[in-house]
C-alpha cells in the first residue's frame, strides 16, 4: 500500500507541474495549438486532484490497517485508537496535514477546472495559479515530508498513539475547517492574480469568486471557534483565546479576507478600491500559508505546533517567491488598476468600509508583530521576548470597540454620501437603545471608572445593543416596503426582504452574530475561580454555587485508564446537578490529560478541572471557574454561520426601471475594460 | 499487484489528460461592451437599493434626489457608450466556438 500511496504522490506531482507549465505556455503563447494544451493542462489538474485523494484513501486505509510499518502511522495512531480518530490520522500529523491541505487545494482547484465554461479564459489563468500553489505543496510532500515514509529496522508491534489533545470530538473536524478556510483563500487569490495579469476587464472576477470567498470565509470562522471552544473544553485553563502563536496563526486570514469581503463591495458597485482589495486577497493567502507554516514549523513554541521540522525552509522560500512574483505583475500592471470613482464624502458607506479596512489591517498588523515578536528579538537580542494577552488586548479591544461602532454604523450610511439630517433619522433610536442599555448596566452595578476592564465591558454591551438595534430597524424597515406592496405580515415581508437581497441581509445577520458573540466576550473581566483540596465531603464556594465532593472513581478501557471526581452542584440549599471532572492516562503516549466539565447556562459557565492528586498531601485538587456569558459566545458563531448561510443563497430576481438611454456627449469614459 | 495498479492508474491518467476528440470550448472573449454591460448592471443594482432605501424612509428628499441623478447620469454614460460600440463593433475575434 505505501509504495501505491508514494507513486500517486509522485504522479500528482508531475501532473500539477504539467499543468502549472502547459497551461503558462498555452495562455502566454495563444495560437491555435495551443488551446489544445491548455486543455490538456486543465485535465492534468483535475487528475491531479485524483491522484491525491487516491494517495489520502491509502493513507487512512493504512491507519485502519494498523500498519506500523509507515512511519507516519507509527508516530500518529495505535491499535486502540477509536476509528474516528483513526481516520483523524489524516490530519493529525505534519506529513498527513499536509496532504490534507493538499488534496483540499485539488479538491478546489478540481470544482474550478470543472467550471471553466463560466468564463474559459479567466478560469484557466486561475487554474494556472493553483497549479503552482500545488506544486509547492506537492514538492513539501515528495522531499520534504513524505506520509509514506518507511520504519526503519524491526517492526513495531504497536504505535506510540495520537497526541491526548488531540482526542476530542471536535478535534476530528475543527482541522479540517480551518484548513478548508486556509487552503480556499487560494481560490478569489488565483483569480485576483489570474485577473491582474490578463488585466481582466470589469469586476466580473469578484463575482466569480464571492461564493467561494465566502464559502471559505465561513470555513475559516468555524475553524477558529471550533478551535476557541475545543481550548475551552480541552485544555482545562478556563478560557478559549489565549493569544497563541497558532491561535494568532489561524486569525490574521481571517482578519484581513473578513477587510477583503467588505471593500470587494466597493469596487463591484464602485469601481473603487481596486490596488487595495489587490493587495488585500493577497496578504490573506499569503497569510494561511503563514499560519500553516507557523503550525506545522514549530518555529515559534506554541501549544498547537504539533510538530518541529526542517520544512520552515521550503516555506520561507515559497512565502518569498509568491510576494516577489505578486510584486512583479501588480508593478506591470497596476496601471489597470485605476479607481473609478473618488470618494466623495466621509460620511458614506465607501468611507466606513474604508475605516473599516484599516481598523481590520492594524488588528493584523498588531497580531503579526506580536506572534512573530519572540522571534525578532532573538535575532536582535540573543534571547526571545515573548509578548502576552495584555499586548494584544491593549490594541484588539479599541479596534474591535470601534469596528463595532462602523458595524452598527455603516448599513445607516448611504453610498456617495449622508447628510447630517439622514444620519438623526437613522441612528437616533438605535443611538438611545444603546444608551438605556449603559444606564441599566451602570445601575446594576458595572462601575466603568473602576477598572478599564469594566468600562470596555460597558462600551460593548453599549455597542452591541447598537449594533442588534440598527440591524432590527434594517430588517423592519425593509420589511415596511415589502408589506406596503404586497400587503404581507411584517415578519413573512422581512423573510421575503431576506431572499430579495441575501448578501445583505445575510451580511446583517452576521453583524447580529457578532453582537451576541460581543455579549459573550464581555463577560471575561467578570470571571472568578477558586482551588481547593477535596476529599469526600469537602466543600468549595463559589459565586452562587457550593460544590460537594461526593466521591472519586476510576474507569479502564484499551485506550485510556481515567479517574472522575464526582462533585454534587447546590445552588442556595437545593442540588442543581452532579459533575464528573475527570483526568485521562493514555496508554500509547504514556500522556495525562485533563477533561473538564462544564455546565453552561445563558448566565454562566460553571466549570470544573480535575488536576489530580497533591504530590505532598495525596488529596486530589479541584480548580472551579465562573464564567459569565461564554454561551453567548457560541450562540454568537452559529448565528454567524447561519448569516453566511443565507448570503450564499442566490437573489430572487427584481425586475428595475430604468431611464430611457440617452446620448452623452464627450462624458469620461467609465474606466478599465479596455 | 502494486506495479501492475500503479500502470494502470497511469495509463488511465495519460489517456484521460491527453486524449482530446472533438472540439473544445473556448467561449466567447470579453469585450469592452460586455464589461459596459457588466458596469450598467452594477449602476442598475445601485439605483434599485436606493430606490428601496428611499422608500424604507432612510433618505431625506434631497439626499435621494441628488444621488439618483448621479447614478442615473452613470448609467446614460454607459448606456451611450453601449450604443456606439453596438453601432459600429471591432473586428471580431478568431475565437469562435464550437
Amino acid at each position: 500500500m505505501a509504495q501505491i500511496g508514494s507513486y500517486v504522490l509522485l504522479l500528482a506531482l508531475a501532473l500539477s507541474a504539467y499543468s502549472f507549465l502547459a497551461g503558462t505556455v498555452a495562455l502566454v503563447r495563444r495560437d491555435h495549438g495551443s488551446e489544445r494544451m491548455g486543455e490538456t493542462a486543465r485535465r492534468a489538474g483535475i487528475a491531479t486532484f485524483a491522484m491525491v485523494l487516491l494517495a489520502a484513501v491509502v493513507l487512512v486505509i493504512c491507519a485502519f490497517q494498523d500498519n506500523f510499518s509507515i512511519a507516519y502511522i507509527f508516530h500518529h495512531s495505535n491499535r486502540d485508537l477509536p476509528a474516528p480518530y483513526k481516520f483523524a490520522t489524516l490530519w493529525s500529523g505534519q506529513e498527513g496535514s499536509l496532504l490534507f491541505w493538499s488534496l483540499l487545494l485539488a479538491a478546489y482547484g478540481f470544482v474550478l477546472r470543472l467550471r471553466y465554461k463560466t468564463d474559459p479564459r479567466l478560469f484557466a489563468y486561475a487554474s494556472v495559479v493553483i497549479a503552482g500553489v500545488q506544486v509547492f505543496f506537492l514538492l513539501l510532500l515528495n522531499f520534504a515530508a513524505h506520509p509514506f515514509a518507511v520504519m526503519q529496522g524491526s517492526l513495531p508491534s504497536d504505535g506510540a498513539g495520537l497526541n491526548p489533545l488531540l482526542q476530542y470530538p471536535e478535534m476530528v473536524i475543527h482541522p479540517p475547517m480551518l484548513y478548508l478556510g486556509y487552503v480556499g483563500f487560494t481560490v478569489p487569490f488565483a483569480f485576483a492574480l489570474g485577473a491582474l495579469i490578463m488585466k481582466y476587464p470589469g469586476e466580473k472576477w469578484i463575482h466569480v469568486t464571492r461564493r467561494w470567498t465566502m464559502v471559505t470565509w465561513g470555513f475559516l470562522t468555524c475553524g477558529i471557534f471550533l478551535g476557541a471552544h475545543w481550548a475551552y473544553s480541552v485544555l482545562g485553563w478556563g478560557g478559549y483565546w489565549g493569544w497563541d502563536p497558532v491561535e494568532n496563526a489561524s486569525l490574521m486570514p481571517w482578519l484581513t479576507g473578513t477587510a477583503f469581503l467588505h471593500s470587494v463591495m466597493m469596487q463591484e458597485k464602485r469601481g473603487m478600491l481596486k490596488v487595495w482589495n489587490m493587495w488585500l486577497v493577497f496578504a490573506t493567502f499569503w497569510l494561511a500559508i503563514l499560519g500553516t507554516f507557523l503550525t506545522r514549523s514549530g518555529i515559534i513554541s506554541s501549544v498547537h505546533a504539533f510538530a518541529q521540522s526542517s520544512i520552515g525552509e521550503w516555506f520561507g522560500w515559497f512565502l518569498i517567491i509568491t510576494f516577489a512574483a505578486f510584486l512583479y505583475f501588480f508593478l506591470m500592471n497596476k496601471s489597470h488598476l485605476r479607481s473609478e470613482h473618488k470618494l466623495e464624502s466621509l460620511v458614506s458607506r465607501e468611507s466606513s468600509f474604508l475605516f473599516n479596512n484599516l481598523l481590520f489591517v492594524l488588528a493584523c498588523f498588531t497580531i503579526l508583530w506580536g506572534t512573530w515578536f519572540p522571534k525578532i528579538s532573538e535575532l536582535a537580542q540573543g534571547h526571545q521576548v515573548t509578548v502576552g494577552a495584555p499586548f494584544y488586548n491593549s490594541v484588539a479591544i479599541p479596534v474591535a470597540l470601534l469596528l463595532l461602532v462602523l458595524t452598527a454604523l455603516g448599513p445607516l450610511l448611504a453610498w456617495r454620501k449622508t447628510s447630517l439630517e439622514s444620519l438623526k433619522r437613522n441612528f437616533l433610536w438605535p443611538a438611545l437603545g444603546a444608551l438605556a442599555v449603559g444606564l441599566v448596566m451602570m445601575i446594576s452595578g458595572v462601575r466603568p471608572w473602576n477598572d478599564i476592564s469594566y468600562f470596555y465591558a460597558l462600551m460593548a454591551a453599549m455597542l452591541a445593543a447598537l449594533v442588534s438595534l440598527t440591524v432590527i430597524s434594517e430588517f423592519i424597515r425593509g420589511g415596511r416596503v415589502i408589506s406596503g406592496h404586497s400587503g404581507q405580515n411584517l415578519f413573512a415581508s422581512m423573510v421575503h426582504l431576506l431572499h430579495r437581497n441575501t448578501r445583505r441581509y445575510g451580511g446583517y445577520i452576521v453583524h447580529f452574530g457578532v453582537a451576541v458573540l460581543v455579549i459573550g466576550i464581555l463577560g471575561t473581566p467578570f470571571n472568578r475561580e477558586a482551588e481547593k483540596e477535596m476529599g469526600y465531603g469537602d466543600k468549595m464556594s463559589l459565586g452562587p454555587y457550593t460544590l460537594v465532593c461526593q466521591s472519586y472513581t476510576q474507569e479502564y478501557n484499551e485506550n485510556y485508564s481515567s479517574e472522575w471526581a464526582i462533585i454534587n452542584v447546590l445552588k442556595g440549599d437545593k442540588q442543581i446537578g452532579t459533575m464528573y471532572p475527570e483526568r485521562r492516562f493514555y496508554k500509547a503516549s504514556q500522556q495525562a490529560q485533563t477533561i473538564p466539565r462544564i455546565r453552561s447556562t445563558a448566565a454562566e459557565d460553571l466549570y470544573l478541572v480535575y488536576e489530580g492528586l497533591n504530590p505532598d498531601t495525596g488529596r486530589p485538587i479541584i480548580k472551579a471557574h465562573l464564567n459569565p456569558l461564554v454561551m453567548w459566545i457560541w450562540v454568537g458563531v452559529w448565528i454567524v454561520i447561519v448569516g453566511t448561510g443565507v448570503a450564499l443563497i442566490p437573489n430572487a430576481q427584481a425586475v428595475v426601471r430604468v431611464p430611457a438611454p440617452k446620448l452623452v456627449e464627450s462624458h469620461a469614459p467609465a474606466g478599465a475594460g479596455d | 499487484m502494486t506495479i501492475f495498479i500503479c500502470a494502470v492508474v497511469t495509463l488511465l491518467t495519460l489517456v484521460y489528460v491527453f486524449y482530446l476528440p472533438g472540439e473544445l470550448y473556448l467561449g466567447p472573449e470579453k469585450t469592452r461592451a460586455a464589461y459596459l454591460r457588466e458596469r450598467k448592471d452594477a449602476v442598475y443594482e445601485n439605483l434599485r437599493d436606493l430606490n428601496f432605501e428611499y422608500k424604507a424612509g432612510k433618505l431625506p428628499d434631497a439626499d435621494y434626489q441628488s444621488l439618483k441623478t448621479s447614478l442615473q447620469d452613470e448609467a446614460a454614460t454607459l448606456l451611450a457608450e453601449i450604443a456606439r460600440l453596438e453601432k459600429n463593433p471591432p473586428p471580431a475575434s478568431r475565437r469562435a466556438k464550437a
